[in-house]
């Protein structure tokens, strides 16, 4: 049975073989109909997750890894949105969409300009067997994240995860933008390596042993000495990389800009999560003791990463820089949670983070969706979106409300429960920095919605959207409203995953 | 729905609110001011774990504002058929203000509260930024609309959070386990909350709120989102999203917090003489109609604040009281300068005038308006002014005397309101402009100028109503002035 336990991992590992064989045996013409295929492994991934035996749960893995309703509710996380990524990859590989080019092209010359610069810009994804196998691994590395027991195991899974991204980010790799993304975060992320490495063996050092139990009777027992402290600094610095915590956030900005859309909105999601699920582990778990040392820095932080993020937000032209700059905000209040060192914190942190994953792969979606026909990503493209597609532009609208935590939306209700643990923590100057970082992030998130609603657009050509993007684009404006209107359920297995 | 069945949609949101104002007059009517405290209550647990309640109920001060609110969105969504563009859209916004406001009036939790308070003030954004207009001055924007919208929605915001941050303070620091602002009264009978602690919050809770009523000086959005916004939304907003702020003042500051309303309150009062004094003058110096009105409320707002502040059962009935003429008088104001502007394509005092030949009838509404601004006897305003007067005498002397003379200055400007625009000679170039003719246009200012006059001549019942709101509130929060006052009689 123990190694049942791991059987999510063993269908995504079969499923990378699937989409290597895939890739190898459908002919070209036919390759971008891959998608059904990955999202035939996302939604096999979910059945076996939804049928995981009650019994299960609270079983370990050898000291390494262990299935509680942590992982599995992080695993969902994860795998929604992976689901959601591929949903987004689909504009960018079928078929369909290089005709309706041409045709637009023929219909208008000037169109037909604007048309051959973004898709210099955008570019549709090559091989796509290749970026769905690169999609499962890193789903596999945050699977990982979220049942880790163990340092090394903690390691492997963010080098999966990471790994994987370094090429996704590149992919694009005939644009200069994509290569100087993937070069930033390629180099960025092995030095957090290094710090993540350099902490584990000081902790090896201290412990004489990298599993969770060990530690936590070495923490128990005695006094720890600064070398040991440093180390866990060391990899709350690795952490801090991978959910963009100041001043480990220099990389995002860039990348967010060059990298293709949905490897940005994989980067900003679910790299965010597990990174968050990764940190919960390691702080909630095992250096709880330790409290005094790490929640402090953890809150100072939060406040720099919230203020960083959203006021650098303001200035922004690109619609994706924007968007990376608001998730470095965002990472700041899931840390402002995280801060709190208390199991309140930790149930806001969860809901905050399916809050965030709606609300962000909405706007995602959005811009997937938009890119080729409004031209580009700055967001001048996106004037007068409302009159071209009001779809879009009101999933644009509701989406970013729900990132500022406008009721009835689902953002709303997270940043009401991290503000109110943080205050149940008694840092009342955090709650403060929180509460006006709303405000700030609400200027940019309007300025948004100004060009989608008040401006005019510069071509009134209807945007077209396929069945398959329709119904997730409602299906994600109604789970935000819903989890913004009906909060207790989703509070209640929010708590039953986070609260121990 | 499509955009092309424009008359549809009209047709749902008047019948829409229609039914809220049927509704709000029937819980009026039903409620038992015998009886006091909050009726037509409607309880269901929300979030257990934080305490949270899905609870409605009514006092007499928030059925008198929600019956206010009732009538001005039903005149604003019958004002609003001058808007030809983006029906759905404009009416789907204005629609989603109009719950929210209702909402705030009758959430019975902090959550709720905070919850629609927030969901009213979004809707502003888009209902301003795409239907509103640009001030004008001499032909040259002084303000474009979209500087308008984003000032009023950033203020709005900030207030918000500021005054969210103090209720999740009021809720950790007490430990009250609940935001159902009913159990809290009674747990705070039993356990005040700390002297000290009081003092702290209700100057988070008063600026938070003081954004939007707006308080100087913290005022500045109020005027230039009032210019901007379309008719409909400027009789909302100045008509009731301002009177949020007081009603929140009351609700939330005064009610949980009666040693933080005993510090703070002299403070606001202070603070609100610059409101009406300081908001009279720069009304009067004003060319563009719609910012006339615009500080106009701002100033009398100030009269709110002076009655709530005296913390006397007279006071707080004027307050409520004034709360409700005032809306309705500046609603009617809004509307009419609306129609001025819709049929002039200008709202600069300067070039108009003599428009009572071509539109007597809005003229005329435009008189009464102003004779309601200044406070006539006849009308609603004059018995609440007199209420907040005389509450105000005790207490402060100083502010009331202040106050008193911001009556002159309100005649001032609302005379050349409508000497500026309504008399003098005719011109030519408005020779092609129309009154409101049909019955139907005319309902709106009818039903507003009936209630001012209504009410003033006969304000008994409304009266009794906010009294039944007003005492328990007062002999709670501050039980020595009652006792105070009936020792005098």
């Amino acid at each position: 049975m123990s190694w049942a336990l791991l059987r999510i991992e063993f269908v995504v590992c079969a499923w990378i073989i699937v989409l290597l064989l895939g890739d190898l045996l459908v002919p070209p013409p036919r390759k971008a109909s891959l998608w059904k295929l990955a999202l035939a492994g996302a939604v096999a991934c979910g059945v076996v997750l939804g049928l995981t035996p009650i019994e299960w749960i609270g079983h370990r893995f050898q000291d390494m890894f262990v299935l509680d309703r942590f992982a599995l509710y992080f695993k969902s996380l994860s795998l929604l949105t992976v689901g959601l990524v591929i949903i987004m990859t689909r504009h960018l590989t079928a078929s369909g969409r290089p005709s309706t080019r041409l045709r637009l092209a023929q219909d208008d010359p000037q169109q037909a300009l604007s048309v051959k610069t973004e898709a210099r810009l955008e570019g549709s994804l090559p091989h796509p067997g290749a970026f769905y196998m690169l999609l499962f691994t890193a789903l596999l590395g945050m699977l990982v994240l979220a049942s880790v027991q163990d340092l090394l195991l903690l390691f492997i899974g963010l080098e999966l995860l990471t790994f994987s991204l370094y090429i996704m980010a590149a992919y694009l790799k005939t644009e200069p933008q994509a290569i100087e993304a993937g070069m930033k975060y390629l180099i960025l992320g092995s030095v957090s390596a290094g710090f993540l490495v350099y902490g584990i063996s000081l902790l090896y050092g201290f412990a004489g042993d990298t599993s969770f139990r060990v530690l936590q009777a070495a923490i128990a027992k005695g006094p720890v000495p600064w070398t040991a402290q440093a180390g866990l600094l060391l990899i709350v610095a690795a952490l801090g990389f991978k959910v963009a915590m100041f001043p480990f956030h220099l990389w995002v900005p860039d990348v967010y800009q060059g990298a293709p859309t949905p490897v940005v909105a994989l980067l900003s999601v679910g790299s965010k999560i597990a990174g968050v699920a990764a940190m919960l582990r390691v702080l909630f778990g095992v250096f709880m003791p330790l409290e005094g040392l790490w929640a402090d820095v953890l809150a100072g932080l939060a406040a720099a990463t919230m203020l960083y993020g959203n006021l650098g937000a303001i200035p922004q032209t690109n619609i994706k820089r924007l968007l990376g700059y608001s998730s470095i905000g965002h990472a700041g209040y899931l840390m402002m949670g995280i801060s709190t060192a208390s199991s309140a914190g930790a149930q806001a942190v969860g809901f905050y983070a399916l809050a965030y994953l709606l609300s962000n792969s909405a706007v995602f979606l959005v811009i997937a969706s938009a890119a080729s026909a409004v031209g580009g990503d700055s967001l001048e493209a996106y004037n007068g979106l409302s009159r071209r597609s009001p779809l879009l532009a009101a999933v644009l609208f509701v989406g970013l409300l729900s990132l500022a935590g406008v009721p009835p939306l689902a953002g709303f209700v997270g940043k009401l429960l991290v503000l109110l643990a943080t205050m149940d923590s008694g840092r009342l100057w955090l709650v403060m920095i929180g509460a006006l970082n709303v405000v700030v992030s609400l200027y940019y998130y309007l300025m948004v919605i100004r060009r989608a609603y008040l401006l005019a657009p510069s071509s009134s050509q209807p945007i077209v959207l396929d069945g398959l993007t329709r119904l997730t684009l409602l299906a994600l404006c109604a789970a935000i409203l819903i989890i913004g209107v009906v909060q207790q359920p989703f509070l209640e297995q929010v708590g039953l995953a986070l609260r121990p | 729905m499509r955009q092309s069945h424009p008359h549809l949609v009209r047709r749902i949101a008047v019948t829409a609110t229609g039914l809220s104002l049927v509704a709000a007059v029937w819980a009026v009517m039903t409620y038992d001011r015998a009886r006091g405290g909050y009726q037509h209550e409607l309880l269901v647990p929300w979030m257990t774990d934080l305490g949270i309640n899905w609870h409605l109920g009514m006092d007499g001060i928030s059925a008198t504002l929600a019956l206010l609110h009732a009538l001005c969105a039903f005149a604003g969504v019958l004002i609003s058929y001058a808007i030809k563009d983006r029906v759905k859209e404009y009416y789907l916004f204005y629609l989603l203000l109009i719950s929210g406001v209702f909402g705030v009036f009758l959430s019975l939790d902090l959550f709720f509260f905070y919850f629609f308070y927030e969901m009213a003030v979004i809707p502003m954004y888009p209902l301003i930024g795409i239907w509103g207009s640009d001030t004008r001055e001499q032909g040259v924007v002084r303000f474009t609309k979209e500087y308008a919208a984003i000032k009023l929605t950033i203020y709005l915001t900030a207030g918000a959070v500021l005054a969210l941050v103090g209720i999740l303070w009021l809720y950790v620091g007490t430990g009250a386990s609940t935001f159902d602002i009913v159990s809290l009264e009674r747990q705070f009978a039993v356990t005040p909350v700390p002297a000290n602690l009081q003092r702290a919050i209700f100057p988070l809770l008063a600026i938070g709120f003081g954004f939007i009523v707006p308080l100087w000086p913290f005022h500045s959005w109020s005027p230039i989102g009032h210019a901007a916004a379309p008719s409909a939304v400027s009789m909302l907003h100045a008509g009731v999203l301002m009177k949020l702020g007081a009603y929140a003042l009351i609700r939330i500051a005064m009610n949980l917090l009666p040693v933080g309303a005993q510090t703070w309150l002299p403070v606001l009062a202070a603070l609100c003489v610059m409101n009406i004094i300081y908001g009279g003058f720069v009304a009067m110096a004003q060319k563009d109609l719609k910012f006339i009105i615009g500080y106009s409320s701002s100033s009398h707002m100030g009269y709110v604040i002076l009655g709530l502040a005296c913390l006397t059962t007279l006071g707080l009935n004027g307050a409520v009281l004034l709360m409700f003429a005032h809306g309705i008088m500046t609603a009617l104001a809004f509307a009419l300068v609306g129609h001025v502007y819709d049929q002039c394509h200008t709202r600069y005092l300067p070039d108009l005038g003599g428009l009572a030949h071509q539109m007597p009838f809005i003229g005329a509404c435009g008189v009464m308006a102003a004779m309601a601004s200044s406070g006539l006897p006849g009308f609603a305003n004059f018995v609440a002014e007199l209420f907040v007067f005389v509450g105000g005498w005790d207490r402060y002397r100083v502010q009331t005397i202040c106050a008193v003379f911001g009556v002159v200055i309100t005649s001032v400007y609302m005379l050349r309101f409508v000497r500026g625009t309504f008399f003098g000679p005719v011109k030519p170039v408005y020779a092609h402009v129309h009154d409101a003719v049909s019955p139907f246009a005319r309902l709106p200012y009818v039903l507003l100028a009936l209630v001012l006059l209504g009410v003033g001549c006969w304000p008994a019942p409304l009266v009794r109503l906010v009294d039944s709101g007003a005492r328990p509130l007062i002999q709670r929060v501050a039980p020595q002035e009652v006792g105070r006052l009936a020792g005098q009689r």
